[in-house]
């Protein structure tokens, strides 16, 4: 384990070596919830309610704010491990002695780490300015329990995607096409809560919302039945992904071709 | 005892092939035509623990994916290896404790952050404790001469100052065998005699036994006491560096300077007359055809010799010459 605890600090230290370019990169949160805060007051105010299918306003910059920082922390694996099988450096992580998807777990912890705790605090300070106040204690703890599992799935989902690299090299276009399975089911372009009941039905069924709708629903809205419910749910969801990310493992392993000579 | 056993190490790749322009980039989307090509073919050798074995071929040769597979990261097509006993594609965590490897330019230290800091993590990776991390930190610092280096950012340093630290780096866990894949690439002469003193003496001192490829005949010589030379995925020579050289190194090269003209019609049976010039002649000889007395005698006749100079040609001619004479079999099946 300790070989783990290694990497996760190793690559924290790596992203404080450019502090300018990181705390650049957190600005982005306040932007994003600057613009949606203008979008979803002009449709409050053009639809002349205080809530939307019982959201408020300040419910809405709030989920979104938690959103967003899942969006911006969460691991970016496939990435990584595309450029490591095109620039031939995979042949360095695979011949250590350490699992190489727990190798990309660590780093992806010591990747998101840093980057959620900046964008919290970031999203707190804008979304605070831009609604009132932050939901309860209850929703941050709730929120954070779900995030572990919801940062989990997205690693899952991104290693599955990187693993793919192993074949094709290039896995852009898959990440892309995921995205925006995230963005529509995942609940982070709008809430769950705003779709129709069929849609709602098919999104459940699927792993997404419990990536990023879960989280940032029990955040505003803490709910302990609820809380258990998605809690449970989520887990499967890790389990299964966890399972299947170890089956695709061992199949990619032996078509690995290492790019130069 | 022997630490590497090969036999009948086959690797063949499936690469799609497509000819230019954009017809061919759509027809290539509908209907991908691939082409096998035979990196290693029937590959057969050992190498002893603490050896020096130097593994040279061109480009292509199959240089580098024989040493991934000797390390697990590749699994071959066919054929069986063991590496300190460790079939190394079906346990490659258990052999990557045992092992080192330097691969060419490609960093394996972290780019952004000062060398020490990769070492501390490597003392992790490798199970190894605070102490005993630091220890084997100091005495590599000593040994490849990089304490000034330790805290500069790798990123910072020249590509000779990362290659020293590189290959300390694939030594710190006390490795009984490393395989160094070019690991003189791109370095000038001093870097390169740098490293090839420092592996020398880590062969030296604590046995580490020591596969290495290059193209540069240079780090044979300097480093290996044994030599494969591989193209088109087989063998085409293996024997003792001296061997090698007391072989092929026959023909030698004279440079003579006299103190009076030299005749313009030079000449002596059995010796290539590569110059002549106004006071010196540069001509080349096979001593297994033309004895040296023979020659010296004659080029004593000649006229008063003020300075002669006599060199064996470039490895690397030796080396090219033996690829040219190689069985060249077609690499490709269709």
């Amino acid at each position: 384990m300790k070989k783990y605890l290694a990497i996760i600090t190793m690559q924290l230290i790596n992203n404080i070596a450019y502090p300018g370019d990181f705390l650049g990169r957190s600005i982005s949160i306040g932007i994003f919830l600057f613009i949606f805060a203008g979008l979803w007051g002009t449709t409050f105010r053009i639809a002349g309610t205080d809530s939307i299918n019982g959201l408020t306003f300040a419910n809405m910059m709030w989920y979104l704010m938690m959103a967003e920082t899942i969006e911006l922390g969460r691991p970016r694996t496939n990435r990584i491990i595309s450029e490591q099988v095109k620039n031939g450096e995979v042949a360095y992580i695979l011949n250590k002695p350490y699992n190489f998807l727990m190798y990309h777990f660590s780093f992806g912890v010591g990747d998101s780490l840093l980057r959620v705790a900046m964008n919290i605090g970031v999203g707190l300070l804008a979304a605070w300015l831009l609604a009132g106040p932050p939901p309860s204690l209850l929703g941050w703890g709730m929120a954070l329990v779900t995030l572990i599992g919801a940062w989990i799935l997205h690693f899952c989902m991104m290693a599955l995607i990187g693993l793919a690299a192993f074949l094709v090299e290039e896995t852009n276009s898959f990440e892309l096409i995921y995205q925006k399975f995230v963005f529509v089911l995942g609940g982070m372009l709008l809430p769950l809560d705003m779709f129709p009941e069929w849609l709602q039905g098919i999104a459940r069924a699927l792993p997404f919302p419990y990536m990023m709708y879960t989280p940032a629903r029990l955040f505003v809205k803490p709910d302990v039945e609820l809380f258990w419910q998605m809690l449970g749910v989520q887990w499967l969801w890790v389990i299964a992904l966890v399972f299947l990310l170890a089956i695709a493992y061992r199949g990619s392993e032996r078509v690995l071709t290492v790019n130069g000579g | 005892m022997t630490s590497i056993e090969v036999h009948d190490l086959h690797k063949v790749f499936q690469t799609k092939r497509k000819a230019a322009g954009l017809g061919a980039s759509v027809r290539a989307l509908f209907k991908p035509e691939y082409r096998e090509v035979e990196a290693v073919r029937q590959l057969s050798f050992q190498m002893e623990s603490g050896e020096l074995l130097g593994f040279i071929g061109p480009n292509g040769a199959g240089k580098s994916t024989t040493i991934k597979m000797l390390t697990g990261i590749l699994h071959p097509t066919g054929g069986d290896a063991k590496v300190l006993g460790y079939v190394p594609w079906k346990e490659r965590q258990k052999l990557a404790f045992h092992i080192g490897t330097v691969f060419g330019q490609r960093p394996q230290l972290w780019y952004h952050l000062p060398a020490i800091d990769t070492f501390t993590l490597f003392g992790k990776i490798y199970e190894l404790d605070d102490r005993e991390t630091k220890k084997r930190i100091d005495f590599l610092t000593e040994a490849f001469e990089i304490r000034d280096l330790l805290e500069t950012p790798v990123r910072k340093l020249s590509l000779g100052q990362r290659m020293r630290c590189e290959v300390a780096a694939s030594l710190l866990h006390r490795p009984k065998l490393i395989l160094l894949d070019e690991p003189s690439i791109g370095l000038d002469v001093v870097a390169k005699q740098h490293i090839r003193d420092a592996i020398r003496r880590m062969n030296q001192e604590e046995g580490v036994g020591v596969l290495l490829t290059s193209h540069d005949a240079g780090d044979l010589e300097a480093l290996c006491k044994r030599v494969i030379i591989i193209n088109h995925g087989q063998i085409v020579y293996e024997d003792k560096v001296s061997n090698l050289k007391r072989k092929h190194l026959t023909s030698k090269l004279v440079e003579v300077r006299y103190a009076q003209e030299v005749p313009a019609n030079f000449h002596l049976d059995g010796v290539e007359v590569l110059k002549v010039g106004r006071y010196g002649v540069k001509l080349r000889f096979d001593t297994a055809h033309t004895s040296v007395d023979k020659v010296m005698a004659h080029l004593s006749s000649v006229g008063d010799l003020v300075d002669i100079t006599i060199s064996d040609p470039p490895l690397e001619e030796v080396i090219a010459k033996i690829y040219r004479e190689a069985p060249t079999r077609m690499s490709r099946r269709e």
